[in-house]
């Protein structure tokens, strides 16, 4: 278990944060099926900033989250919060796990199976809103509800967009990212050149050293 | 009388073989409301401390699991769909009426298949020697005339490795906190136990129990005088409850 955390409060926070899940689990079935593949494995996520262990176990019904496990594990990952968030958004998760500051131990094609599917994690939001309201008003809330998302996801990127062209053309505060690296690779051209001429001037050295020797 | 001939009943000094029939009404009266009694009692608290139990217990799939005073069976279910089809849990009481209700409370849910129910004295499990990987008791042993009868007779009946886990009201380790608890115990409680199961005696009975058991550290020596080895325990809401940990070797 974690150091230092009151085990109730730890408890707690994992039993919120898997209800939590598994609400989210209950309404993308296909992802639940995947689930269920895996439901031999435990994986241990040692977090040392914040200090949290957190052991994870898949199963058909859900996801089982506890602070303490004494048996053996599948995989063991250890690093700082930021790390584990950076595999749990990846798009390639192997890569990640390579390449990122994740120490990892044990068998890795789980994990990265794992993370692969609660990523695609594809909630029918429709589900429980028919549920409560019928058949013909829950549709109508899911379309209004999807539309209103639809429209803002595109405004949201839209707007994104225009304030980046502000700021690179129309107010010049910063350059324009192709701008930027024209400028990148036109100083690494100048290094290299530099470093060129710098050789061929100690060779020049040597051998006028060498005439008048 | 001599003091092996007595033993305590909340506050009150009563006979030894008198103690497991006062228990006995106590929760006669309190079985049908027991499980809404305990949510209003701890503001549903008690699920958070059962669940920490189940993680420490370390069960996994295939382990068969005595669960003791099991009451309404909370720790029971979750043991049951843990240990999977492969395992065994059985749920013990010694009381017939909570037995009955956690009976049906797990039928109802459809668990049956890996379960069993047992009405058993903790004193005297009728079990053979080494038989279980895990057993845990929840709220029960202070209401156990002989305690370290019952630890020895658990010990018996865990198999070599196996854990017992106890699950127990405490000493809280905060003078603040302990006077706030003693308000709450003997004032609110039986009037809450009034409101709800309309019996205040045995919720006044409750907070006098927790009183008289011993502490952590009385505990912990008494389980290991039981034979354990590798006793610990770990305090949960400032010790309001703790949990001990112990193996058989």
């Amino acid at each position: 278990m974690s150091k230092g955390i009151n085990p109730t409060l730890h408890t707690a926070a994992l039993a919120a944060l898997e209800s939590g899940l598994n609400r989210a689990l209950q309404l993308a079935p296909a992802t639940a099926a995947e689930l269920e593949q895996l439901q031999d494995c435990i994986f241990a996520l040692h977090c040392t900033a914040p200090e949290i262990d957190v052991y994870l176990q898949p199963a058909a019904s859900g996801i089982r989250l506890m602070g303490i496990h004494e048996g053996p594990v599948t995989t063991s990952v250890r690093g700082e919060a930021s790390d584990f968030a950076e595999l749990a958004t990846a798009k390639d998760p192997a890569a990640t796990l390579i390449n990122g500051s994740l120490e990892l131990q044990g068998d890795s094609a789980p994990l990265i199976e794992l993370q692969k599917t609660l990523a695609s994690l594809d909630m029918d939001w429709e589900a429980p809103l028919v549920d409560t309201l019928g058949d013909v008003a829950g549709h109508q809330v899911a379309q209004i509800v999807r539309a209103a998302v639809g429209w803002g996801s595109q405004a949201s990127s839209s707007l994104t967009r225009q304030l980046g062209e502000f700021i690179h053309e129309e107010a010049r505060l910063t350059p324009p990212r192709l701008e930027l690296e024209d400028f990148y690779r036109d100083v690494q051209d100048l290094g290299l050149r530099v470093e060129r001429l710098q050789s061929r001037t100690a060779r020049l050295r040597r051998r006028l050293q060498k005439l008048q020797g | 009388m001599t003091e092996k001939d007595t033993t305590h009943f909340g506050y009150k000094e009563v006979k030894a073989e008198a103690k497991a029939g006062l228990v006995a009404d106590v929760f006669h009266s309190v079985a049908a409301r027991y499980d809404l009694m305990n949510d209003l009692m701890s503001g549903g608290i008690h699920r958070i401390w059962k669940r920490f139990t189940i993680e420490l217990s370390g069960v996994r799939k295939g382990n068969a699991v005595l669960d003791i005073a099991g009451g309404t069976g909370d720790l029971a279910a979750r043991f049951a769909e843990i240990v999977g089809d492969e395992g065994r849990v059985v749920l013990a009481d010694i009381n017939d009426s909570m037995l009955q209700v956690g009976r049906d409370k797990l039928l109802d849910k459809g668990m049956q298949s890996n379960l069993e129910f047992v009405q058993a004295d903790a004193q005297f499990l009728p079990f053979p020697d080494n038989s279980f990987d895990c057993i845990t008791i929840a709220f029960g042993l202070r209401n156990v005339t002989d305690k370290s009868l019952a630890l020895r007779s658990m010990l018996r009946v865990l198999k070599p490795g196996g854990r017992l886990l106890v699950l127990e009201f405490s000493k809280p380790d905060n003078d603040l906190l302990s006077k706030a608890y003693d308000t709450y115990s003997f004032k609110v409680l039986p009037f809450m136990g009034k409101l709800v199961t309309n019996d205040s005696d045995s919720y006044q009975y409750l907070a006098e129990s927790i009183r008289m058991h011993p502490d952590q550290d009385t505990l912990k020596d008494m389980m290991e005088d039981a034979g354990f080895e590798r006793c610990e325990y770990h305090n949960m809401t400032g010790g309001i409850v703790a949990l001990h940990k112990g193996v058989k070797a």
